[in-house]
């Protein structure tokens, strides 16, 4: 029973820590139908204000509630400066995202050092109940994801701004003649996702060092998690990213592990092959 | 003002050609690393500078490691300059960047061979690596070769020279120790490429031939992050010692992993052969508390009490470079230091810079002074006997327990 136990938590940790890395990812694919493969760099500078913010002697809690803020004006700053260029060019903006990733990564890795550094994370150690042992800062991930994914989902179905991103989507002629101003909507949707990669990579780096790589796992991990829920929902990455990260850490409990990673692979593939729009596609239409 | 208008009239002057063949130049640059330089001696000789080419992965994931091996080589060779050269010749150091990345290595270390004709290559830090240069180097490029990492051992080829650990200096003395101070029941948890493999069937029989048994081998992607199957076996198992291979960035996560599952605090006990000063730094002082490793150097060692020599070594090069990576074993840069010092002595035995003749005379060098004391060439086999040492983690730092003299590396 412990160890039943034991194992639901831990895939339970990993599945918040992959939807909460998908967000943002989601939130920019599905609203803007810009791929952003520079998203695992988002999550690395997240990481690495947390990373600066330890160094310079403060709290490193601080570093990670001023890492999505951090990320979310570099999202900006990108979007208004690069970004806003590729709308028109989908295939241009993977690659245009890709060389800003790259730049990122190596000026990072730069900055580093190119070492691996640790960040303590701000609830050390673990709590054990019976003989099921808990990582505290485990347990302050699900409930953060809980808490941005619920608060993400109000925001972009429930206010008035979400409205009008979601007509910007859907419209753009028609959301514009209405005096919606899509070009600030859409430098403020990819701000807020990168802000989502800031706060996601602020919370995970403590789990696992900081490196200048560190985003690129995740990243394809990501994109197979929105392939896999479909693109134009909001629940469908986030359906997506639960699913890929419950078989990340649950296969290896069943097969070799190098197995279980190309397994992860296969078994989306499958899905997406029998379902190509997305798991939650039905849905939407 | 004059330089402001200068950069004005530059500009202007900036056609389609030039802008053409500085894209040219800059893509160049790109595709084949940047790090690629010459550093002359401060002297001249007639005969003219003998050429020492370093290939060491100054970019990319390992690029740490690679600089600490840049920067020994560095202090090697310009102490060597300072004191008379070799054969009254001066040292010329050529560095390529291996950039972590084997099909641009092959290219930088085929300009090293090729174009500047040195006359040593010295570097390599991962396996794959060595394996994707040799080649070049010892075959086609008729030219010797030092490879300076600990590694997994059955490296034979003629004219390459091995002056890290093997997995019998590492595991030898290591594991009889693992097994009286945490127990027989081992689990091997491990990156999936060849150094783990190779290294695992050894260590496998060590720790069967001492009493022990290897209950858990598993091998993970080299960029695995999360453990948590692994940590449940391990604590479901009740595994004594875990004899770690998992490589960064997975190594962090992992121990971190362990420590929250209660491993330590149970009595567990962890092993990591290359965990040196440089890595250390991926956990916390808790996490890696007790954990117990074989190498031929640890910092700690570096005292005028216990190695007056590493203490002078260590010093110059903390002194030279400063806030960069550290002077350490794992990073390969004691056997750099070991394998210039060698390839020195073998130099000044035979009389000439002829591959043949020095590859004699390198077969039984020695020196009598090195980071963690001496260390020779075993005659035949192109591998080094060295000191080695067992040091376990306290409070965030290596306790040096023991000292092993002179062990035999076994190898070929």
């Amino acid at each position: 029973m412990e160890t039943f136990l034991t194992i639901g938590f831990d895939i339970l940790s990993f599945g918040s820590i992959i939807v909460l890395i998908v967000l943002g990812l989601g939130v920019i694919a599905s609203m803007m139908k810009i791929f952003n493969f520079a998203h695992g760099e988002f999550l690395l500078l997240g990481g690495y204000t947390a990373y600066l913010f330890h160094i310079w002697n403060m709290p490193v809690w601080l570093g990670i509630v001023a890492a999505p803020f951090v990320v979310a004006l570099v999202g900006l700053v990108l979007e208004r400066t690069i970004i806003h260029r590729f709308y028109a060019a989908p295939i241009v903006a993977m690659l245009g995202t890709y060389a800003i990733g790259v730049i990122i990564r190596e000026s990072v890795r730069g900055l580093i050092g190119g070492l691996y550094h640790q960040v303590p994370e701000p609830l050390v150690g673990f709590l054990l109940i019976g003989d099921v042992s808990i990582s505290k800062w485990r347990a302050v991930v699900i409930l953060v994801t809980i808490v941005v994914v619920a608060g993400t989902y109000y925001l972009l179905q429930k206010t008035s701004f979400g409205l009008r991103v979601r007509a910007a989507l859907e419209n753009p002629e028609l959301a514009r003649a209405s005096g919606i101003s899509t070009s600030q909507i859409y430098a403020v949707t990819f701000s807020f996702g990168a802000g989502l990669a800031g706060l996601a990579g602020a919370m995970m780096v403590p789990l696992f060092t900081l490196y200048a790589d560190m985003g690129v796992r995740f990243l394809i991990q990501g994109f197979l998690a929105v392939m896999l829920g479909g693109i134009g929902s909001f629940e469908g990455p986030v359906l997506g990213g639960a699913i890929i990260g419950v078989l990340t850490a649950g296969l290896p409990h069943l097969f070799n592990p190098v197995l279980a990673d190309v397994l992860v692979f296969v078994i989306a593939i499958i899905i997406v092959k029998m379902r190509p729009a997305g798991l939650l596609s039905m849905k939407r239409n | 003002m004059s330089v402001y208008k200068n950069k004005i009239r530059n500009n202007v002057g900036l056609t389609r050609r030039r802008l053409l063949q500085n894209s040219v130049w800059m893509s160049a640059a790109v595709a084949t690393g940047v790090g690629s330089w010459v550093l002359p001696a401060k002297w001249a000789s007639a005969a003219g500078p003998i050429k020492v080419g370093i290939a060491t992965d100054l970019t990319g994931p390992i690029g740490f490691a690679g600089n600490a091996n840049a920067n020994i080589a560095k202090l090697v060779v310009d102490d060597i300059n300072a004191n008379g050269g070799v054969l009254g010749r001066p040292l010329e150091i050529h560095i390529e960047d291996t950039a972590s990345n084997e099909s641009v290595a092959v290219g930088n270390v085929r300009k090293l061979v090729q174009r500047e004709r040195v006359d040593v290559v010295l570097g390599g830090i991962t396996s794959s690596m060595r394996n994707a240069i040799k080649d070049v180097i010892v075959g086609r490029g008729r030219t010797l070769y030092i490879y300076p990492q600990l590694y997994e051992g059955r490296e034979c080829t003629p004219y390459i020279f091995c002056t890290g650990p093997t997995p019998a200096q590492q595991c030898d003395e290591l594991i009889p120790w693992l097994i009286q101070n945490g127990g027989k029941r081992f689990a091997l948890p491990s990156a999936n490429y060849v150094w783990p493999h190779v290294l695992n069937e050894y260590a496998r029989k060590v720790v069967e031939a001492n009493g022990g048994e290897v209950v858990l081998e598993e091998y993970y992607p080299l960029d695995q992050v999360e453990y948590s199957a692994t940590v449940n076996k391990i604590m479901n198992e009740k595994i004594d010692v875990v004899f770690n291979t998992v490589i960064p960035p997975g190594v962090g996560p992992f121990i971190k992993q362990l420590y929250e599952a209660g491993f330590q605090q149970r009595g567990g006990r962890l092993s990591c052969v290359y965990y040196d000063e440089n890595t250390v730094n991926l956990n916390a002082a808790h996490e890696w508390e007790g954990l117990a490793s074989c190498l031929d150097y640890f910092r700690v060692l570096a005292r005028e009490d216990k190695d007056p020599f590493s203490a002078k070594l260590a010093a110059a090069y903390d002194e030279r470079f400063a806030g960069d990576v550290l002077f350490t074993a794992g990073s390969a840069a004691t056997g750099m230091y070991r394998g210039l010092k060698l390839w020195e002595a073998a130099v000044n035995e035979a009389g000439n810079v002829d591959r043949d003749d020095v590859a004699g005379a390198l077969d039984h060098a020695k020196i009598t002074q090195g980071p963690g004391g001496p260390a020779e060439m075993v005659p035949g086999k192109r591998h080094c006997r060295m000191n080695m040492y067992i040091a376990v983690a306290k409070g965030g730092v290596y306790e040096v327990l023991s000292e092993s003299n002179m062990v035999d590396p076994k190898e070929c």
